[in-house]
C-alpha cells in the first residue's frame, strides 16, 4: 500500500471529488515530413479537407449541446474554434503548403501552425498570447482526426479524475456526460478557460501542480478543489472522513431539507450563509437552499481577464449575482489580492498588498470596484465588506473614498442605494482587539477565522513545518473569539463567522457555544452544516464553552468538544 | 474602395469575442474588408474574415485602425464594422 500524499496546487474550481486517476496525455503532436508525388497532392488536400469537415461536425455538435445545457455562455469558446476552421489564413495556407511543397497534410498543418504560434508568442498582450491555446486545441483535434477513424473520447469509468499537464476546455465539453468527477493539471490558473468551464460544469479542479509524475493512472485521488489540494492514495481514515462529507454533497441534499432554515435541536435559529468565489456559483447556491451569501470573494472575477476590468461589465455581473440570490443579502468583499493566488506566482508579497492595504495603494481599482458595486446596488440587497483591516486610519481612509464615490455618483445623477451597509472583516489581531472602536464607523462585521488564527498563532499554513500548529481550539483563539463576541454585543453590530472554522462541526459547536448565531460556509460544506446545526443544543454548548475556556491545551479542548457532540 | 479611420472602443481591445464578432459581421458582406494598424512605423494588416489575423493585429483599447472595404456593398460594410469597433 502506498503512502498517503498531499499535493498542493491552486484552487480552480471548488468542491470535492473522489475517484481513480486517468492520466491524459497530451499527444506529442509529432508529425513526419513525407514528400508526396505531385499527382497525389489532390488526394492529400481531400484528406485534409475531410479532417476539417470532421472537426467542424464535432465542434458543431458540442456547440449545440452547450447551447441547450446549463452553460450556454461557454459556447463562445467553441465559436472561436469554428471560426479558426474557416479561417483562410489557416486553412488556405495549409492547402497551399500541401500543393506547393508536395507534403503530407500533417506536416503542412504543423508548418502553418508553428508560424502562427511564433506570431502569437511575439504579442505583448498577455490575454492575446494565451489565445495560442485555442489554436493548439484545434490543431490537436485536426491531427487526431487525420490519424484515426474512431473517436478520441475514451470510455471513462465512473468517477474518473482526469490528470494531465494541460486539459483543454474542449476535452471537458466532450467528457461532460457525467463521467468525469474532477480534474488535476500542471498548468492553468483560476483565470484559464478550462477553470471557468470546470466551474460552470461543477467539476472540482486543482491546477498549478508542479509535478504530476507521482500520480499514475488508477491511483485513488481525492481532489479538494476548495482547498486547492489533491490527496493521492489516501489512508482509509482520510477516505472515510471525505466519504462522510461527500454523502451530503450539495446535489444529494433533499429539497425539503434545502428549504428549511437552520435551527438547532433546542430551537435556536442560526443564520447559515454560503461563501462563493465566482459569480457563476450564485446559481448553485440558490439550488442548494442557501439563505444568503455571507462572503463573495470578488477578486477572482475582478481579475478574470488578467487586467483591469470594465465598470459596466462588473456592474452587470454584480447585478446578476444580486438578482440570482435576491431577496436575500449578498456580502461583497472588496478585492483582496496578494493572499493566495497572486503570491503563488511570485508577483505579490503576502502582507504589503493584502486587502484594504492594496485597495488604498491602488485607489483607481478600489474606486472602480466601488462604483460598479453601487451602480448594481439597487438590484438586490447588498452589503460591502472591507478585508484585512488593521488600523482605524485605514478604515477611515476607505470610508472617505466610499463617501467620495457616492458623491460622484450623486453628481452624475446615477441612482444607487444610499443605505448599502459597510462592514469590516475581522481577520487581523489588531481588528479583533479594536472592533469596538470600528463599530461606531461601520454597520456589520465578518470574522475571517482562517487568517485570524494564522496571525494569532504565528504560523503559515503553507509552511509544512508549522502547519500542524494551526488549531481553532487553541485557548488564545477561544479567548479572542469570546472577546470579539462580547465587544460586538455591546456595540449591537451583527457578526457572521466566515472562515473554515464555521464548516468544521466541532469548531462550529464552539462558535455557537460562545454565542455566535450567524455562520457562512463553503457551498460544499453547506448541506452538512445545516444537518450538524440541527443536532446541536445551544444550551449544552454554552455550558461546554464555559468549561473549555478554563482548559489549557488545544488538544484537550478539541477532544472535549468532539466527544460532547459525537 | 472606401477607407475610414476608427478608434477601438472595446475595453479589452479586439479580443476573442470581439474578433469573432468582426468575422461574423464581415461575412455578411460581399466586399473584401481589411483592418490595418501602424505599429512603430510598420503597417500591420488583417483580413476581417480571418479570426487569427485579427487577433494577431493585437489592437488594444484606444488604438487607431483603418478599415478598408472594396466591393459592391463597401459603404454599408464600413459603416457596420466601424460602428462595432467603436464599442
Amino acid at each position: 500500500m502506498r503512502e498517503e500524499r498531499i499535493i498542493r496546487g491552486v484552487m480552480a474550481s471548488g468542491g470535492v471529488a473522489i475517484g481513480r486517476a486517468i492520466r491524459s496525455f497530451d499527444p506529442l503532436l509529432i508529425s513526419y515530413n513525407f514528400h508526396i508525388s505531385q499527382t497525389a497532392t489532390e488526394k492529400e488536400v481531400a484528406r485534409f479537407r475531410a479532417s476539417v469537415e470532421k472537426s467542424r461536425r464535432q465542434l458543431e455538435r458540442m456547440q449545440s449541446e452547450l447551447r441547450e445545457s446549463s452553460i450556454p455562455e461557454s459556447s463562445f469558446l467553441v465559436d472561436a474554434h469554428l471560426l479558426i476552421l474557416q479561417d483562410k489564413l489557416f486553412v488556405d495556407r495549409i492547402i497551399e503548403t500541401i500543393e506547393e511543397e508536395s507534403v503530407n497534410a500533417e506536416w503542412a498543418i504543423q508548418q502553418v501552425s508553428s508560424e502562427l504560434y511564433e506570431a502569437y508568442d511575439r504579442l505583448q498582450d498577455d490575454y492575446l498570447r494565451e489565445r495560442r491555446g485555442d489554436l493548439e486545441d484545434i490543431v490537436r483535434r485536426m491531427l487526431h482526426n487525420l490519424s484515426s477513424k474512431s473517436s478520441s473520447v475514451p470510455r471513462l469509468t465512473h468517477d474518473a479524475i482526469l490528470v494531465g499537464k494541460t486539459i483543454s476546455p474542449s476535452t471537458l465539453f466532450e467528457l461532460r456526460a457525467g463521467r468525469v468527477a474532477g480534474l488535476v493539471t500542471e498548468t492553468g490558473s483560476p483565470l484559464s478557460h478550462t477553470a471557468i468551464v470546470a466551474r460552470s460544469l461543477g467539476l472540482p479542479a486543482v491546477m498549478g501542480i508542479h509535478d504530476l509524475s507521482c500520480i499514475s493512472s488508477g491511483d485513488l485521488l481525492i481532489v479538494n478543489g476548495t482547498r486547492g489540494q489533491v490527496i493521492c492514495n489516501p489512508a482509509p481514515s482520510t477516505l472515510r472522513e471525505y466519504r462522510q462529507g461527500m454523502k451530503e454533497q450539495p446535489r444529494s441534499l433533499r429539497r425539503s431539507a434545502a428549504t428549511v432554515p437552520a435551527t438547532t435541536e433546542d430551537g435556536i435559529r442560526i443564520s447559515l450563509g454560503a461563501n462563493i468565489n465566482f459569480s457563476e456559483e450564485a446559481r448553485a447556491a440558490v439550488s442548494n437552499g442557501t439563505e444568503f451569501i455571507g462572503l463573495y470573494r470578488t477578486e477572482f472575477d475582478f481579475f478574470k481577464e488578467g487586467q483591469k476590468p470594465a465598470e459596466e461589465e462588473l456592474t452587470a455581473q454584480y447585478a446578476q449575482v444580486l438578482r440570482t440570490i435576491g431577496p436575500s443579502t449578498v456580502t461583497f468583499r472588496t478585492i483582496d489580492v496578494g493572499s493566495d493566488w497572486k503570491s503563488r506566482d511570485g508577483t505579490g508579497s503576502s502582507l504589503a498588498s493584502r486587502g484594504l492595504r492594496f485597495s488604498l495603494e491602488h485607489q483607481d481599482l478600489f474606486k472602480l470596484q466601488l462604483r460598479a458595486l453601487f451602480k448594481a446596488s439597487r438590484k438586490g440587497r447588498m452589503q460591502i465588506l472591507l478585508p484585512f483591516v488593521s488600523t482605524i486610519d485605514d478604515l477611515d481612509a476607505a470610508l472617505e473614498i466610499i463617501a467620495g464615490v457616492k458623491r460622484d455618483l450623486g453628481r452624475q445623477k446615477i441612482s444607487y442605494d444610499r443605505e448599502v451597509p459597510i462592514g469590516v472583516m475581522i481577520e487581523t489581531p489588531a481588528a479583533a482587539q479594536t472592533c469596538d472602536l470600528m463599530a461606531s464607523r461601520v454597520e456589520f462585521f465578518c470574522l475571517g477565522t482562517n487568517d485570524l488564527i494564522q496571525y494569532y498563532l504565528v504560523i503559515d499554513r503553507a509552511d509544512q513545518s508549522v502547519a500542524h500548529l494551526y488549531s481553532p481550539f487553541h485557548p488564545a483563539i477561544l479567548r479572542c473569539l469570546h472577546q470579539v463576541y462580547t465587544l460586538l454585543q455591546y456595540s449591537g453590530r451583527p457578526v457572521t463567522v466566515c472562515g473554515e472554522m464555521a464548516a468544521d462541526p466541532a469548531a462550529a459547536a464552539v462558535l455557537l457555544g460562545l454565542g455566535f448565531t450567524s455562520l457562512s460556509v463553503s457551498l460544499t460544506a453547506y448541506p452538512r452544516m445545516k444537518e450538524t446545526i440541527s443536532s446541536l443544543n445551544v444550551g449544552k454548548l454554552r455550558e461546554l464553552a464555559g468549561e473549555i475556556m478554563k482548559m489549557d491545551s488545544p488538544k484537550h479542548v478539541e477532544d472535549r468538544v468532539r466527544s460532547t457532540i459525537a | 474602395m472606401t477607407e475610414r479611420e476608427v478608434v477601438v472602443g472595446h475595453r479589452l481591445g479586439i479580443h476573442a469575442r470581439a474578433a469573432a464578432r468582426v468575422v461574423q459581421l464581415s461575412s455578411q458582406y460581399e466586399s473584401s474588408i481589411f483592418l490595418s494598424r501602424t505599429d512603430h512605423g510598420k503597417k500591420v494588416e488583417a483580413d476581417a474574415r480571418s479570426i487569427l489575423s485579427i487577433l494577431l493585429l493585437a489592437a488594444a483599447h484606444g488604438s487607431a485602425l483603418t478599415v478598408r472595404a472594396d466591393g459592391a456593398d463597401e459603404k454599408a460594410a464600413i459603416d457596420c464594422i466601424c460602428e462595432y469597433l467603436k464599442g
